[in-house]
């Protein structure tokens, strides 16, 4: 599989095949090109340039003939997922059986992402129901002092408008 | 493998609130750390300056390599015991680089109650030894000791696991060929005498230097006899006469040359191979950890945070991210070599616990270490669990844990409570190294729900014949319990009485796994094979 790259907000797809004695061959498109790395020098086809490298997570800052770029590499397994659950789901549910220690909310009340909206508590553990995504309270579930099931719903948000 | 991507947001007051409680007590530890190390009445300072000697740092700091680190274990052991007057247990253990050699060293600081073996020194002692023996780590000791504290001797002589085991575990290196190099530079008096006889090298202090199994006022009493204590076990007695010691020295300095000089002549064991690749700093800050870790430990916090701060780059390859969601099991780095993580995210479940039974026979099958991260309130109770059989599935996962082959390193960074302390590879099950961090707490039960059963036994003993108790009565009986229960159940109780081999600084705990899981590669992995799993 190939790389994704966001070269400048741009998508470019390319991968890169060691050829023996430091040398790689660059796939893009349907080309071919021979790379390599000599110390702080990029060289592609007869030419060396100077190159500066500096590499934060997935993203790395390149300087390269006069410019910089920004190359940010996109995770193949983040890339093809399709979303999933995370941040979907309107109603949130009992993680394990307990009881609730405190709702923060209720319906009307509008939250942001990561706000905590409920604190529950169970085996002496006590865990922080957090907004998945911005929106606004539906419905809590269940009054602070009571207790639930596993997999009972606590607080559902209003679903988003389709845009 | 994929970029954790951290959740927290480091300018919530909540963040800076746990980062200003979990510093202090960072602070705090270093504080007493310091205090252990250099912290001595001026008397025995005074005495160790007239006799000559170096301090146990001094003499630690000459034979390692210049430049290298020291990874101290077990600092503050005994800091709960004896009144508090036992700095260190009067023994200084850790592994150290020693003519290029990765080595464990045993200490003896003459300048506690005079290298005194208290039972928590012969625990010590004996901890040590069995890293070098689980590790296959060659040992340089320290030799300086007046011998067993007698009015302890109960505590510290017969039973399987006190000071026999020192020699025992001595023999046990010998014959796996794992070499020793012992260094006299006081007194080695009755047990203490055998740490140089068993070392296959010794080398001897002329002057300060004595080895003997009775001193002599001993054989004055026994015998009669009227002998100095240089004729009786002296550096020229052993190096001449008995070839009980190997190396006559001149002076401390040169004793430590010559040991370092011997420990040059040693084989250098070839390292493991495991799956490694170029070692990178994690992407986030390791002290954000002090912002996560929440000042009340009630509160649950997302175990990939800490993994985001201890591994190569913030990557982790998270194995079935779906299933058995509390608790977290995955690849990583750490100083490029590949380990696999088994981390706490709630209480254990009856799927978290088969996903971990099964992640840990898969490691063992892939020859990959494994890092425990425990936060453990324990396994889930109530009907549903049991029929579900919550007790048998903990108990494959006790079985997993036992049968490893590959090496275990495991960090308590908060709680450790009941069997969960078991199934997450707890003290038992034979890591090769255990560590804390400083606001962790371990224990069979919290503290409030013990204070609670404790109270209520002692309160229905009280009004056998009748009667209630007051409230401030059942307070009275209560408060002490819990505060008992709580110092009894402290990181600093655990590091006292050796449950561990030290606290960690959570900024720390990086470097500590590095020298630590580098040190288990010296040790080849037997092939898989476990006990019976009840299915």
């Amino acid at each position: 599989m190939r790389h994704l790259f966001l070269i400048d907000e741009a998508e470019h797809e390319a991968g890169l095949a060691p050829a023996g004695d430091g040398l790689y061959h660059l796939l893009v498109g349907g080309e071919t090109l021979a790379v390599a790395l000599d110390g702080p020098r990029l060289v592609t086809g007869g030419r060396r340039d100077a190159v500066h490298v500096a590499v934060e997570g997935n993203v790395a800052h390149i300087h390269l003939d006069g410019r910089a770029f920004r190359v940010e590499f996109r995770e193949a397994m983040a890339r093809f997922a399709k979303g999933g659950a995370e941040g979907g789901a309107d109603t949130l549910t009992a993680p394990m059986p307990g009881s609730v220690v405190a709702v923060n909310v209720e319906a009307g009340t509008s939250v942001t992402a990561g706000q905590i909206m409920m604190v529950i508590e169970s085996m002496k553990l006590e865990t922080a129901i957090k907004a998945p995504r911005d929106g606004v309270v539906a419905t809590a579930h269940v009054a602070a002092g009571k207790t639930f099931n596993k997999g009972a719903a606590l607080i559902t948000l209003a679903p988003l408008e389709e845009a | 493998m994929r970029l954790i991507h951290s959740q927290i947001d480091t300018t919530s007051a909540e963040f800076q609130a746990n980062a200003i409680h979990n510093r202090n007590l960072a602070e705090t530890l270093r504080e007493r750390h310091r205090k252990t190390r250099f912290e001595r009445p001026q008397r025995d300072l005074d005495r160790l300056a007239r006799q000559h000697k170096l301090s146990v740092r001094e003499r630690i700091e000459a034979l390692l390599d210049p430049g290298t680190p020291f990874f101290e274990l077990s600092t503050l052991a005994a800091n709960q015991a004896y009144g508090g007057e036992v700095p260190g247990a009067a023994i200084v253990t850790g592994i150290g680089i020693v003519a290029g050699q990765e080595v464990v060293i045993h200490a003896d600081d003459p300048s506690v109650k005079g290298g005194s073996w208290y039972p928590l020194s012969v625990k010590k002692i004996v901890r040590a030894l069995d890293i070098a023996i689980e590790n296959r780590l060659p040992v340089v000791h320290l030799c300086d000791s007046a011998g067993g504290f007698l009015p302890l001797q109960a505590d510290l002589f017969a039973d399987k696991y006190l000071a026999g085991r020192i020699f025992r575990n001595q023999a046990t290196l010998s014959k796996l060929g794992i070499p020793q190099v012992a260094i006299v530079l006081g007194h080695c008096t009755a047990g203490g005498a055998y740490i140089p006889a068993l070392s296959e090298y010794n080398v001897i202090v002329r002057g300060t230097g004595a080895i003997f199994l009775g001193g002599p006022p001993l054989v004055k009493a026994a015998t009669g006899e009227v002998v100095t204590v240089d004729e009786l076990g002296g550096c020229d007695t052993h190096t001449q006469i008995s070839g009980t010691a190997d190396y006559p020295a001149d002076t401390e300095m040169h004793a430590i040359a010559i040991a370092r000089d011997i420990v040059g002549t040693w084989k250098r064991v070839e390292k493991l191979k495991i799956e490694r690749i170029a070692p990178e700093a994690p992407l986030y800050d390791p002290a954000e950890l002090y912002g996560i870790i929440p000042r009340d430990i009630k509160v649950q916090f997302d175990m990939r945070e800490v993994i985001a701060r201890l591994v190569d780059g913030s990557r982790f390859h998270e194995y079935q991210p779906a299933y058995g969601t509390t608790l977290v099991c995955g690849f990583a780095h750490l100083w490029g070599m590949r380990v696999g993580i088994i981390g706490n995210n709630g209480v254990l479940f009856n799927d978290s616990s088969l996903k971990g039974a099964h992640f840990m026979q898969l490691c063992d099958q892939n020859r990959t270490p494994i890092l425990f991260l425990q936060n453990i309130t324990g396994y889930m109770v109530g009907r549903e669990y049991e029929h579900r059989g919550i007790t048998k599935d903990g108990a494959k996962m006790i079985m997993a844990v036992s049968g490893l082959e590959v090496p275990k390193i495991t960090v308590i960074v908060n709680g450790s409570f009941g069997a969960g302390n078991y199934g997450m590879s707890g003290r038992a099950f034979d890591p090769r190294f255990l560590f804390m961090w400083p606001q962790s707490q371990i224990s069979v039960m919290g503290a409030d729900q013990a204070a609670n059963v404790l109270t209520e036994l002692k309160v229905k003993q009280a009004t056998r014949g009748g009667g209630e108790l007051s409230a401030e009565a059942i307070a009275a009986i209560r408060e002490p319990i819990l505060d008992d229960y709580r110092r009894q159940s402290s990181a600093l109780y655990s590091t006292s009485e050796m449950w561990d081999d030290g606290i960690l600084d959570p900024v720390d705990t990086r470097n500590a796994l590095g020298v630590t899981l580098s040190a288990t590669l010296n040790r080849p992995i037997d092939r898989p094979h476990f006990g019976v799993f009840r299915m």
